[in-house]
């Protein structure tokens, strides 16, 4: 027995390192003996050398994909070896964002990668990880609305190969003509369902948030208001506004009534469809395969009581840390911003190409009529407080609308404050004047916009005042600056981010001022 | 190979170590330490601090280890406590350490990775032009560029040479395409951008006079006369934009003007116990913290209790020789265990599912009611439960057939001659003597499971959402759960890897008191095992 | 006589039949258990041959079974191109890197294991309570830090850098000094002292009484815990998602976990099929341990 033992542990000890070795490990020394590899080690097998090319390929550019786009692109790399003698390696990857957050820090990422949607951009821009990307002449090919959905901060930071939105299917032999409003929806789903056709009015799908905007947008509701410029303003939130919260009253009433089904399971509810369940659901270009294998009769059309979509831009982004900055842009430029690569990239991933010559040659009705829904569509708000609402927004339409846990408008109010707790400012509203004399005024520091102590209070007149404050002779230099930050300033031109006030003490004295919110400039009374 | 295990059976001999055995230990260390020392030289060479300090500590630990006549316990395990430092204790000494950085979102290079990325930026001078260009190339590999400025005027421009106004058609230069540009030029061979994009030398290439004006390419459409525009001066730790003058001083990790201006990107830097008060602050605290600390012991204290009594339960009755087919049904009741739970937890989510799961379907046909599994409260946690305990009983019944095994038949002889009833057997010899064995196991399940993010995230993600509260939280969120959707999924500041180090910290300070309240159980098995 | 006769036949037919009921009893639980415990994975099988991706709506017996996921699975559906995913290989690699690291591990654990049972030494009860503190941590960032660590390996010693198996086996071998050891110690715990002693008496070192004397009877215990972390490295989607790049050295669940993570098009039915196949290589092996998981009991593992 024992012999029979040892033997058995032998066999098996022998039998691991002649498997580590033939898989191109480390030929490593039994771990009882050493735990730190021997210096001499060599590695079993050198890095595996591209067979295919009769010489050194001149340049490789390394690509994360998923694995719709990983194929196409392998596809691509014979020819591009072909042509310009430069190997391509693709390497499939299940979570691109998150994998590159920690690979890429390392330079240990991708010089390429390709699939990211755009709202998640942002951050990547913010850590430094992604490289401006110069389009050329090319620029015009691409659609305006993808451009600008990859553009943060002024620059570009994507190449849009794909816009896509949701559009409204109906199962063309229970309904013959759409609906045009959504209480059509319920009166045909309902009479469908009174004759036994169907068990649903209509699908929902998701967390009812993204999946369900054209029902909130044509009541009113959205998600972040506009300001004046046209940019997103993080301090108007919709997720409580009148026109949200009678959305998701509308389909909270559908889930008590039976018309909706109570739970949102993605999966489950497309089932639905595809079976002939229910008549309607609002589905995105990611589900035509499905659909179109279960042979449903379906056609996509227009939102009823003109709705519309959010939508969103999947873009490939270049590696800021990439050894091949230039190569990647050029493969990009020259290469992928062909009328015949995009157009193969629109063919697996069933996506409207952002190129508008590849664009021009798509013929598939679903696809044109769901750009037709999605004309009016807004691009999902890519700046950062975006990530605050998701969750909250989920929440709370699941507690109003499915679980009847709180009537709509408590739920909608809850999830809004969540949302206005975690990206409010507290110091929304207060105007201040940072200059160099605010440590002399009693503030831990000069240039402070958020110290309290130099708060202008508005006086009866609808003018701001602050001080006086007494300081010593010499120069100051000061500036508005709105919320207690530097995102809203203004300079002596009144002008956003303008130059600085300056102003000079010739003995020791007092300082004051006064702010007129009509002109955005100030005045500074020195005695 | 079997030569090892003889050398290493004779060196470790206490009693009185053969000269052999001796001699192996000795060279094997000095070995050891070639080899550190190496690896060690390398890392620091390469400037991975951390590494070669933990390194270092093994380093020494070993040579302790196999020096030292008292250590000798300590040879047993000495690789076995390398792996552990190497790879759980370093992490969570990194955890600690990130806990008082900024780490996260926006700040998650080092410095020495965000400068140069701050000075590779460059800007176009107000006089500055800027062109479009072609490559042309020698033999040699010499390069000259073809360049278009924005008012169609061309020029050739080569290294160390003066920009000179060129048409196609000049004297060596061919005759233009259809863009304009020459296809040949004399001693040089046109290349494709893409072609001379592989060179990853092309972007440093200074095409002008050094020290005038100098064109470099700056992507593949664009050359330009640019000028770096970030300087880092390292004496006042501040940057200096060369295009105005502005300064840049760095303030907890970015980069930043007097009026707010910043570049982008910051990096990491520690920022003191400023995590910690964020905590303190956080809505973390405000939330619903009692209602989920209560669900974080009911849930592993649920799991081990059912998936102990079950697995022994199983383990017991089917212990018995005469039992039929129990090859069979032993084979039948592992499978839990040996499908992924990966895809184990999303299948019980669809056959749980309220309104579609199969499992609900049969009850309402059956009974004409079923519970709302996902959405209540209650029959979510009932729920999760279940899954728990499908997934985790054949453990604890393999566990505890392996544990069978070590009780000794003849004591159950001797109790059955004094006419002892099978509960008598069971409660005062099975148990006992299992418990010495696998209590520990049920600790360390316990403790697993405290922390069990995986099941808790796929199975819905923590849901039902509590009403009323003020944070994202859901009824069968655990600690770890709610902390990972406090710090990445609803911060509006993106990842936040300080605040969540901070959080982790705060977290196992609760369970690490449980745990050691726990000790006073296992001492009291220590005991009983000393007694055997 | 004959009625003593009698009463011994009553009383033996008596708990003959108690034992018949009592097998009759447990034969039902068993059949309710099995029941329990093979419902979902029929209905993962059923998803398997199901053409709708659903993992709700799809009844027992699928209405249109086909073996599309199957050949989808191993690349053998020409409409349905995942470029050259090798599910084979994946299948290979996790055996190979489980497989290994389960033995190297083994080894670890046993021999810290029967110190911490048999000798007696300052800080034996800290390291194992300081073992068991250090697995409550909850490390939401080791993630980050077994990364950057496999990566500067990889830089000094490419061979267990990134993108390695000897990588990913060095770091999965991290959790050899985990609560395995207190599970073996217990286990040791329980075999009585005598054996070490009268092999000590024979002048046979340590090393020796582990190895011939111990070891032996540690064999059921070895194989439940060989195959509780075979299983356990097996299954982890976490470590090798990070560590591993090349499609080609995938392990099972980074590659299935391809089929789940498109958030709007998970393909369930390839997953249920890549997920029941791989579940083989387990069964298999516990089928063939299972004697020497349950069946040690008339060898007599331990006499006193």
């Amino acid at each position: 027995m024992k012999t029979k033992l040892s033997l058995l542990f032998s066999l098996l000890l022998i039998s691991a390192f002649v498997l580590a070795a033939c898989g191109g490990g480390a030929t490593e020394t039994p771990a009882m003996e050493e735990p730190a590899p021997a210096p001499t080690e060599k590695p079993a097998e050198p890095a595996p050398e591209p067979t295919a090319a009769p010489v050194e390929p001149a340049g490789t550019l390394r690509i994360w994909a998923d694995d719709t786009r990983a194929p196409i692109l392998q596809d691509l790399a014979d020819d591009v070896l072909a042509a310009y003698n430069l190997e391509l390696v693709v390497e499939l990857k299940s979570s691109i964002r998150d994998d590159f957050q920690v690979a890429a820090p390392l330079g240990e990422g991708p010089d390429i990668i390709f699939g990211v949607p755009h709202d998640q951009a942002g951050a990547m821009v913010a850590n430094g990880l992604l490289a401006e990307i110069d389009l050329g002449d090319k620029k015009a090919d691409f659609s305006p609305v993808a451009l600008d959905a990859c553009t943060i901060d002024g620059k570009l930071y994507c190449m849009p190969y794909a816009t896509e939105n949701i559009g409204f299917f109906y199962n063309t032999d229970l309904v013959p003509t759409p609906p045009t409003t959504w209480d059509e929806v319920l009166t045909i789903g309902r009479a469908l369902k009174a004759e036994g056709k169907v068990d649903y009015v209509m699908a929902v799908v998701g967390d009812a948030t993204y999946d369900m905007y054209p029902i909130y947008s044509s009541l009113g509701g959205y998600i972040f208001g506009k300001d004046a410029n046209g940019n997103w303003n993080a301090q108007d939130l919709g997720i409580d506004s009148p026109g949200m919260v009678a959305g998701v009253q509308w389909v909270a009433d559908g889930v008590a009534a039976g018309d909706f089904p109570a739970d949102w399971d993605w999966a489950n509810n497309h089932a639905l469809f595809e079976n002939g369940k229910t008549p309607f659901i609002m589905a995105g270009p990611w589900a035509l395969s499905r659909i179109r294998e279960s042979k449903v009769p379906y056609a996509v059309t227009n939102f009823p009581s003109n709705g519309f979509p959010l939508a969103g831009t999947q873009g490939i982004y270049v590696n800021v840390q990439s050894e091949n900055l230039l190569l990647a842009q050029a493969f990009l430029t020259e290469y992928v911003a062909t009328e015949e690569t995009m157009y193969k990239l629109y063919e697996v991933g069933q996506r409207p190409p952002a190129y508008l010559p590849a664009l021009a040659k798509v013929e598939d009705v679903d696809l044109k009529a769901m750009a037709e829904a999605g004309k009016n569509a807004v691009m999902m708000p890519s700046i950062p407080e975006m990530g605050s609402v998701w969750g909250s927004w989920k929440d709370a339409v699941a507690l109003g609308a499915r679980d009847a846990k709180l009537d709509v408008p408590t739920a909608m109010k809850e999830g809004a404050d969540k949302i206005r707790a975690l990206i409010a400012n507290p110091l929304t509203g207060m105007i201040n004047v940072p200059g160099s004399y605010q440590a002399q005024a009693g503030c831990p520091g000069d240039w402070q916009p958020e110290c309290k102590v130099t708060a202008m209070t508005k006086g009866d007149d609808g003018l701001y005042r602050s001080g006086p404050f007494t300081i010593k002779a010499g120069d100051y230099e000061f500036k508005i600056a709105l919320d207690g930050s530097w995102t809203t300033n203004y300079g002596s031109d009144g002008k956003q981010d303008g130059p600085n006030y300056k102003v000079t003490l010739t003995a020791d004295g007092t300082i004051e001022f006064v702010y007129d919110p009509a002109t955005k400039l100030v005045t500074a009374t020195v005695k | 190979m079997s030569q090892a295990i003889s050398g290493r059976r004779k060196q470790t001999g206490m009693t009185e170590e053969k000269p052999l055995s001796k001699l192996i230990r000795i060279i094997f260390l000095v070995l050891f330490d070639a080899a550190a020392v190496w690896f060690i030289q390398n890392a620091f060479a390469k400037g991975f601090d951390q590494l070669v300090i933990v390194f270092g500590i093994i380093a020494v630990m070993f040579n302790l280890i196999y020096l030292l006549p008292q250590a000798y316990p300590f040879r047993w395990m000495a690789f076995g406590l390398g792996f552990l430092i190497l790879f759980t204790v370093y992490p969570i000494v990194f955890t600690i350490y990130v806990a008082f950085t900024n780490y996260g979102d926006g700040h998650l290079l080092t410095k020495e990775q965000a400068l140069p990325i701050i000075e590779k930026q460059t800007f176009l001078p107000e006089a500055g032009k800027s062109y479009s260009w072609t490559a042309f190339r020698t033999e040699a590999g010499d390069y000259a560029l073809w360049l278009i400025n924005p008012d169609g005027e061309t020029f050739l421009a080569k290294p160390g040479e003066e920009l000179q106004p060129a048409k196609p058609g000049d004297p060596g230069i061919g005759e233009a395409d259809n863009k304009g540009i020459p296809a040949t030029i004399e001693g040089y061979k046109r290349l494709n951008p893409l072609l001379a994009a592989t060179d990853k030398n092309l972007i440093n290439i200074k095409f002008g006079i050094e020290g005038g004006t100098t064109v470099q390419v700056r992507s593949p459409s664009e050359a330009a006369e640019l000028q770096i525009r970030f300087k880092y001066d390292e004496a006042t730790d501040s940057v200096v934009d060369q295009s105005n003058g502005d300064i840049y001083e760095n303030k907890l990790g970015t980069f930043t003007t007097k009026d707010g201006k910043t570049i982008k990107p910051g990096f990491r830097t520690v920022v003191g116990i400023k995590n910690f008060k964020d905590f303190v602050t956080s809505p973390a605290l405000r939330g619903p913290l009692v209602q989920i600390v209560t669900w974080n012991f009911i849930f592993p204290t649920g799991t081990v209790l059912l998936q102990f009594s079950l697995g022994l339960a199983i383990a017991i009755m089917f212990n018995d020789p005469d039992f039929p087919l129990k090859k069979l049904i032993r084979s039948f009741l592992i499978i839990p265990y040996t499908v992924p739970a990966l895809i184990s937890i999303i299948m019980w989510r669809g056959m749980l599912n309220s309104e579609f799961g199969v499992i609900n379907h049969f009850l309402r046909e059956w009974i004409g009611w079923a519970p709302r599994w996902t959405t209540e409260p209650f029959w979510a946690k009932s729920a999760l439960l279940l899954v728990q305990m499908w997934l985790g009983y054949p453990y604890f019944f393999l566990v505890c057939s392996g544990a069978l095994q070590s009780i000794p038949s003849d004591i159950y002889e001797a109790v059955t001659i004094d006419g002892a009833t099978s509960w008598q057997k069971f409660r005062f010899i099975t148990l006992p003597l299992l418990l010495i064995a696998v209590g520990p196991l049920l600790i360390a399940s316990y403790v697993t499971n405290f922390n069990n993010f995986g099941v808790i995230y796929l199975f819905i993600g923590g849901g039902p959402a509590i009403a009323e509260a003020s944070t994202n939280a859901g009824h069968t969120d655990l600690l770890i759960s709610y902390v990972y959707k406090l710090a990445f999924e609803s911060g509006g500041r993106g990842v936040q890897y300080g605040l969540a180090s901070a959080i982790s910290i705060g977290v196992f300070i609760i369970v690490g008191a449980i745990t050691l309240f726990q000790y006073r159980f296992t001492n009291m098995w220590e005991e009983v095992s000393e007694n055997v | 006589m004959s009625s003593i006769s009698q009463t011994y036949q009553t009383l033996r037919t008596s708990q003959k039949f108690q034992k018949r009921f009592s097998i009759g009893v447990r034969l039902v639980i068993a059949l309710l258990l099995i029941f329990f415990s093979i419902f979902p994975v029929l209905w993962i099988i059923s998803a398997s041959f199901n053409s709708t991706q659903s993992l709700s709506t799809q009844s027992l017996i699928p209405p249109k079974p086909s073996l599309i996921n199957y050949q989808r699975l191993f690349g053998k559906d020409p409409n349905y191109k995942f470029g050259d995913l090798i599910y084979e290989k994946w299948i290979f690699n996790s055996i190979k890197v489980s497989g290994i690291s389960t033995i190297l591990s083994l080894f670890i654990t046993t021999m810290a294991a029967y110190a911490f049972s048999r000798m007696r030494f300052k800080g034996r009860i800290t390291i194992l309570k300081g073992i068991l503190l250090i697995n409550v941590f909850p490390t939401l960032l080791a993630l980050v830090a077994v990364y950057v660590l496999v990566f500067q390996f990889g830089e000094i010693i490419p061979a267990i850098g990134l993108n390695t198996h000897a990588g990913l086996i060095l770091v999965y071998l991290g959790g050899s000094m985990g609560l395995n050891i207190w599970l073996l110690k217990g286990f040791l715990d329980t075999i009585p002292r005598d054996i070490d002693e009268s092999g000590m008496v024979d002048g046979a070192s340590h090393f020796q009484i582990f190895w011939n004397l111990i070891l032996p009877l540690l064999r059921p215990i070895l194989v439940v815990i060989g195959v509780i972390s075979f299983i356990g490295t097996y299954g982890d989607f976490v470590l090798a998602r990070i560590l591993l790049n090349d499609v080609n050295k995938y392990t099972l669940m980074v590659g299935l976990q391809i089929f789940t993570a498109g958030q709007f098009d998970q393909k369930w039915g390839v997953f249920a099929a890549g997920a029941l196949l791989g579940a083989l290589p387990i069964i298999i092996i516990y089928y063939v341990l299972q004697d020497q998981i349950v069946g040690g009991l008339t060898t007599g593992a331990v006499k006193g």
